[in-house]
């Protein structure tokens, strides 16, 4: 089995068709990718033992009390920890295993990532049968979170090697993979539990076990399709620029050194800050528009949410999930076009774009807010999503661009730290400046104007960090030796 | 197959292939989007 997870087995031969990566990366990609639409779970979840209704636990109950409790439901709140989890992990996994996935290949990550992300659907499966909600954090947020850190890191190097002509496109199919799989798996999901619910189950853990298997099968076939190009290996009629950009290196930093450089910080600065503010909106969605527009998405202008009927909220909340399916819609395009648009923009100029762009179509979304138009509002947060999804899917190519192809996968995995840090940012800033405003008296519908300013600002920091990275200093690069010694330790692998 | 320098042209018969995985991936991808955007239809009502 080693053998054939190996590098050796999957050095590509002569004639190999490069395009056959890209399918395999999205492969892996898509099946992780249903961490972001794991709440579909939660309504199902927080009836499992009441089944219509949910059975609230005690009052007097313990929070470790009722980790274990077989009799009463698990709160929606209790359930979102796993988001947390799965974030939190992510960023751990890819930080602490990209410098092993250089050496051990993408097939291998990739095969861990399934036992992993799959296991994660099977100790879920069986939290849910005894009804123990630890077993669902444990399976799906901290071991599937593993799955999704070395599955999302899996293919990044390898691609990026595939096409030297074409980085940021690259990187780019397979990062739009990650923000599709909710698209495909909370739908399937959806059926799957309308299949398997009875009179006595939600039909979740038979939903989780089915997934887990699809998965499993999903993420071999794309790690069993990985192929690395031989060390010469170059497109046939491409030839490197003689005269380069001095933000594309030829040269390699090591891991190790990466994270003393100023760059490597400001790289997660800008990742951090770009992430935070999409984040934050992403989560909020729904709510913002409903409480923005009120009653003047169901053409009763002037009447605020609160002043709405039961029925009337119920048609609000359609709109405000929606908005929400729209913004998935542009997050993924954002990805593929965003990251491709880099290769010939180049790399800072395209974050320069997103920064700018961000702060100026962030402050005007109060404007949209008080016009009363629906269209500009949407439109506005439409093009926000692009650029939170380009942001991700632009960074690998980023850093190739800045410390070498030869560690960029471990360099990677340590960056994503900036997006579990912004994953907690980005929704606290939201929700409670939110919060703050209304405690302060503003009106709902004019609470999320100061929140659009601050993510404002925060883009604009961005915008300064982006602006400060330089070339990498000499002294950072790896000699050719260097590079010579770790090639060889590579082969040494294979051998 | 191999040229000089390291640059090799894909074999005719893999495009086939890449169509087929392409399809894979793309077929579920497409269903994901199409089922979004109906949900999100109800926004241009």
């Amino acid at each position: 089995m080693a053998g054939l997870l190996s590098r050796e087995r999957i050095i590509a031969k002569p004639g190999f068709n490069r395009w056959l990566v890209p399918p395999a990366a999205l492969a892996i990609h898509l099946s992780i990718g249903m961490a972001y639409g794991f709440s579909v779970f939660w309504l199902p979840l927080s009836r499992a033992i009441g089944i219509t209704e949910p059975v609230p636990c005690p009052d007097s109950m313990g929070f470790f009390e009722t980790l274990t409790a077989t009799g009463c439901d698990w709160k929606i709140s209790t359930l979102g920890w796993m988001y947390t989890l799965f974030f939190v992990f992510l960023g751990s996994s890819a930080a602490v295993f990209g410098r092993w996935l250089e050496h051990a290949g993408p097939r291998k990550a990739g095969v861990v990532a399934a036992f992993c992300w799959a296991g994660g659907f099977l100790i879920s499966a069986l939290g849910v049968h005894l009804h123990q909600i630890w077993l669902l954090w444990l399976g799906s947020g901290v071991i599937g979170g593993c799955g999704l850190g070395l599955g999302y890191i899996s293919p990044v190097s390898t691609l990026i090697k595939w096409f030297p002509d074409r980085r940021g496109m690259a990187t780019g199919m397979a990062i739009m993979g990650f923000g599709g799989g909710a698209m495909i798996g909370a739908p399937l999901a959806d059926i799957l539990m309308k299949h398997f619910a009875t009179p006595a189950s939600v039909g979740v853990q038979e939903t989780f076990l089915t997934m887990g298997a699809i998965y499993f099968v999903a993420m071999l076939a794309g790690a069993f399709g990985y192929r690395i190009p031989s060390a010469d290996w170059k497109p046939a009629g491409w030839t490197p620029a003689v005269q380069k950009s001095a933000m594309i290196t030829s040269r390699h930093v090591h891991v190790d050194q990466a994270w003393r450089t100023p760059q490597f910080w400001l790289l997660w600065a800008v990742l951090c800050l770009n992430v935070s503010a999409g984040i934050g909106v992403i989560g909020m969605a729904s709510p913002m528009i409903q409480e923005v527009f009120g009653g003047e998405l169901i053409d009763l202008p002037g009447v605020a949410l609160r002043e709405l009927t039961q029925s009337q909220k119920a048609q609000l909340a359609t709109i405000g999930a929606a908005f929400a399916a729209l913004l998935s819609v542009f997050n993924i395009a954002g990805r593929i076009s965003w990251a491709s648009l880099s290769d010939y923009l180049g790399r800072k100029r395209t974050y320069a774009v997103f920064f700018a762009l961000g702060t100026v179509l962030y402050a005007l979304a109060p404007w949209a807010g008080r016009l009363g138009s629906v269209a500009l509002f949407v439109a506005l947060f439409c093009v926000i999503l692009t650029m939170y999804g380009g942001g991700f899917a632009t960074i690998p190519a980023y850093l190739a661009d800045i410390f070498g192809t030869q560690f960029v996968g471990a360099i990677h995995g340590r960056l994503l730290t900036a997006w579990s840090a912004a994953g907690i940012l980005g929704p606290v800033l939201v929700n409670y400046l939110r919060e703050y405003q209304i405690d302060r008296g503003v009106p709902a519908a004019q609470a999320y104007n100061f929140t659009m300013y601050v993510l404002a600002a925060l883009l604009v920091v961005g915008f300064l960090c982006n602006l400060a990275i330089r070339p990498v200093a000499g002294r950072w690069f790896m000699s050719d030796a260097e590079v010579e010694r770790e090639r060889a330790s590579l082969r040494r692998v294979i051998a | 197959m191999a040229e000089n320098d390291g640059a090799t042209t894909p074999v005719s018969g893999s495009w086939v292939l890449v169509a087929l995985a392409w399809l894979g991936v793309g077929l579920p991808l497409l269903w994901g989007v199409w089922t979004t955007l109906q949900k999100a239809v109800v926004l241009f009502r």
